[in-house]
This record gives structure tokens, sequence and C-alpha cells, in this order.
């Protein structure tokens, strides 16, 4: 029974581990976390496979997001995630201000509490809606809203040049 | 959300989670790890008696004011003497005149931290508390009767309320602001901008005028926590530096030491190897030998010259009363202040009253 249970967990994670990988990333932000809240997920999926080997992979992504917005605790004390190093600034130019932009914003991501990253992973790498997002985050769908909005005021407080997109696209109507 | 914005948002999203690199040996690792997981679930079930006392207490510990990591090895001084003096718990009257505590420091503020939520503030000229409502932020200025309020409606501003007439006034401050800290002598007020290419500090005197200084993050290398605080004299500012280890999200990064930058002209003025976090200006000794700082694991007692560590002590945040005596709140749930020595001996203990316990207190010279 153990050997099944094994080949069919490491044939899940085989096959589904890179996507998995690519989401943990974004929730959190580094390498090494992502690494470790994938492991734990996968291990807590492991340890229940009888019971959920046939809906495996919507569980680890609920204990994916689970243990980024309500668990560690130590690290949700941070206001935000350090920024390491920053992006280089290319020429100007509307083409070199995109790209400063997406820099930008990109590490803007890491900066913000892990609840709002969470959001914002499920809304637009997930492209689920805001009740999708609500249910799996186990809050209220007016909760997504404002985790979002505060979400997008702080990325216009890192990043100014957001607001300036928002400018652009007003004058080019 | 607009178009543009949306759009630009899923790109950046998109864009984070593809900087992920694979990992070869992923089923592997995850299965080991779920093995252990799942032994250590039969362990606990038979132990099932004792995950239930644990359950009981962690309400209270999560409830507890700021507990700072816990030393791992305490020091034995406080069992070998005779415990403290206690001090009377102040009745239900006690917010009609100033709490005065070891040391002769006052009470100045009793908020919650990062929230709104009622508070108290002491009103110097009448001698009493008033209630702070309505402000996400309160901080009282340790002379005078200024007080900086902050409110998430307006990030990007700061407001001065003077106790003395009621006047308000706004003042704008910049982009994304940590707290604000005052000046040990309550003339300017600091505060830190993680802005992604303009990191650095603000001093903002107060007549709201501001003085902005960049700090080069690649030179001045900071991980963790961030934000600037004051000097024991108010005329420099303190950023600590990371030190080289591996990170790891499960503990602070290891410290090299704090640069300090003129809070004048921004210029860096020179390096203090302390292995940590000062909490604040209070945090360095009169004389400046010796600081307490926030370590990777505990909190510390060091030499500022050489950054030798003398010993651990219950917490980090702590107030410098004179050259040997520390004023700090006992972490760990319990409810009083106390005055100790170096050797983490505690003179005296004044509980707080009931309506301080759970809420964030500041301090100040009497």
């Amino acid at each position: 029974m153990a050997e099944v249970i094994d080949g069919e967990f490491t044939a899940f994670v085989t096959e589904r581990g890179d996507a998995l990988l690519r989401v943990a990333y974004a929730l959190a932000g580094n390498q090494h976390a992502a690494e470790d809240l994938l492991q734990n997920a996968l291990a807590k999926a492991y340890a229940r496979w009888p019971k959920i080997r046939g809906d495996a992979e919507p569980y680890v992504r609920r204990i994916l997001y689970n243990d980024q917005v309500s668990g560690w605790r130590r690290r949700a004390r941070r206001a935000e995630v350090p920024v390491a190093e920053l992006p280089e600034r290319p020429a100007a130019g509307d083409g070199g201000h995109d790209a400063d932009l997406r820099l930008l914003l990109r590490e803007a991501l890491r900066a913000l509490p892990p609840r709002q990253r969470a959001v914002l992973t499920l809304r637009y790498l997930e492209d689920l809606s805001v009740e999708r997002t609500a249910a799996i985050l186990g809050c209220r769908a007016g909760t997504v809203a404002s985790q979002a909005s505060r979400a997008l005021a702080k990325l216009r407080e890192l990043v100014p040049a957001l607001d300036e997109l928002t400018t652009r696209s007003e004058v080019k109507r | 959300m607009t178009g543009p914005v949306e759009d630009a948002l899923r790109v950046a999203v998109h864009d984070l989670a593809d900087g992920v690199r694979p990992v070869p040996d992923l089923a592997v690792r995850a299965l080991g790890r779920g093995r252990r997981l799942r032994r250590r679930r039969r362990a606990v079930a038979a132990g099932a008696a004792l995950v239930a006392v644990v359950a009981v207490a962690l309400p209270f510990v999560l409830l507890r004011p700021q507990p700072a990591a816990r030393p791992i090895t305490p020091r034995p001084t406080a069992t070998a003497t005779p415990p403290a003096p206690i001090r009377p718990t102040p009745g239900p009257d006690w917010s009609t005149k100033p709490l005065v505590l070891p040391g002769d420091w006052v009470v100045t503020a009793g908020t919650f931290v990062n929230g709104p939520g009622k508070g108290f503030v002491l009103d110097r000229n009448r001698g009493r508390y008033l209630t702070a409502d309505g402000y996400d932020g309160v901080f009282p200025a340790p002379v005078g009767s200024l007080n900086a309020v902050t409110d998430e409606d307006r990030p990007r501003q700061v407001a001065l309320v003077d106790l003395t007439n009621g006047r308000t006034r706004w003042y704008d401050v910049g982009r994304a602001l940590s707290a604000p800290t005052w000046s040990p002598d309550g003339r300017r007020l600091l505060f830190t901008t993680h802005q992604l290419d303009h990191f650095g500090f603000i001093v903002m005197e107060t007549d709201g005028t501001r003085h902005t200084f960049r700090v080069d993050e690649k030179q001045f290398f900071c991980t963790d926590y961030c934000d600037f605080t004051w000097s024991r004299d108010g005329t420099e500012v303190v950023l600590p530096q990371t030190g080289r280890a591996r990170h790891d999200e499960s503990v602070r990064d290891l410290r090299a030491g704090v640069r300090l930058f003129s809070a004048d002209d921004g210029r860096p003025t020179r390096f203090v190897p302390v292995p940590g976090d000062p909490a604040g200006p209070w945090a360095w000794s009169p004389d400046g030998k010796l600081a307490v700082v926030q370590g990777q694991q505990e909190p510390l007692l060091v030499e500022t010259g050489t950054g030798r560590v003398i010993r651990t002590l219950p917490t980090a945040d702590v107030v410098w009363v004179s050259d040997d005596r520390l004023l700090y709140r006992r972490p760990y749930g319990a409810r009083d202040v106390v005055l100790a020595d170096l050797t983490g001996r505690e003179l005296v203990r004044q509980p707080l009253p009931r309506e301080l316990v759970e809420r964030e207190i500041t301090v100040a010279p009497r």
C-alpha cells in the first residue's frame, strides 16, 4: 500500500510540481521561502494522501494560500519583505519607461503583506474571480476587494509611476 | 481598479512567478518531509493530553503585548535574589494624574499598535490623560504638548496635534512611510521612506519643514527590519546593516552593525559594530558606551565600541534611565514595568492599570 501511495504522490509532484512552485513563488516572493512553502504543503498532502488522492491539486493550493496568509506568524510581523537588489533603470523613452515600471512593480509586489500578495496572486496569476478568491482564502468577497484596494494603494506608494500609467491612459482616451 | 493598472499588475504578478527556478528533487524532498510529518502526527495523537494543555495556553500567548524573542539561556540572576518590591496597582482614577514609573519616567500614551482603537495620551499641561480615538497611530512627543497622529486614509501625511489648544495641522511628508519617531528633544520627527527607488529618511521639524535624504541601499545594505531610528542625542539617525549570512525567513538577519547618518545633512558619520537593532534613542546608554539591541535570536546588552555581547536581556525595548538602570516592560504576559540593573536584577516593579495592560505604552522623562 505504501509503495502505491509513494508512486502516486511522486507522479503527482513530477507532473504538477513546477506549476505549484510558480504559485508558491508568487506568494512567498523568493526562492527559498517558496520551496519551503510548497514542500510544507506537499508534505501535508502526502500525510493525507489516501483521502485526497483524487483531488490533490486543489488541496495543495488551499494549503499554500492558508499557510502563506495565516501561518508563519513570525514572518507576518514583518512590515515588508526586503528588496535586496533594485533593478537597474533602463534608458528613457516609452519602451524603457514601461520596462522600468514592470521591474519596479515586480519588486514592489515582494514588499506587500502576505495576505495582499495572496489576493493578487489568486486574482491575476490564477485568474480567479473575487468570489472564488474569497472562498479559497476563507473570507468575504468584500474583504478580497478591500485587500486588493490596499495592495494597490501600497503599490502606488512604492511605485509612483503607477499613477502616471493611469494618467497616460486617461490622456489617450 | 482601472484597466491599464490591472493589466500592469497582471503582467507583474506573472513576471514575479516567472522568476522561480525549478527544483529537481522536489518530489523526493517532499516525500521525506511527508513521511516525517506522518510519523509526528501519529506520535502527537498518542500524546493528545499534552496538546490540549498547549491549546488552552495559546490564546493567552497571542494576547501578550509586543513580546520579544525569548532568550535561549535565561540568566539565573533573578532566581538568586529576592523578588523586587512591587508598587501598588493604580486605581480606577489613574488617568487623572501622570502615571510615574520607577526611574522617574512617565507614561505618555497607551495605544493599540498597528490599528485604530481608543487610546490614552498624557496632557502634560493639565496633568491628566485624554482619550485618543479615530487615528491609526498616536505618537506623543517626549517633551511638550505635541502629538503626531497618522491616518491610513492619508498615508503620505502626518498631523501634529497641540494638546494645549487642540490645533491640528496636517503636513505632506512623502511616500511609503514608516511610523514617525520623535527625536529625544521633541523637536523633530523621523520617517523612513521605503519607496523602492528612493529609500532613505525624512526629518520633519514641528513647523512642517522637511529634509529628505536618500540612502544608497547597495552601499549601506539592510534587509529585514530597516527603519531608521534616532541616536541618543538626536543629532544622528541609525540604520541597521545586514551581515554576511545566508538569508533565512525564520530568523532575523544577522547584523554587522549599525550605520549612523547626520540628521542635518544626511551624510554617513560612523559605523558602530553592535550585533543587532537598537529599538530607539533610549536603547543607547547615556554615556554611549553600551546599548541594548535585538540580536538575531535574543535581546542583547552590548558594548558599542567593540560589539561584545555582555549578556542577554528579557527584552530589547528598554530605556536607559541612567548609566546603570534600565526601564522596560516585562515581556511574556506580565503587566508590570520594571526598573532593573544591568545584570537583569529587578529593583522595582510597577503594575499597569487594567486599561493599559493590552495597549502599547509610550514613556518619556517626567
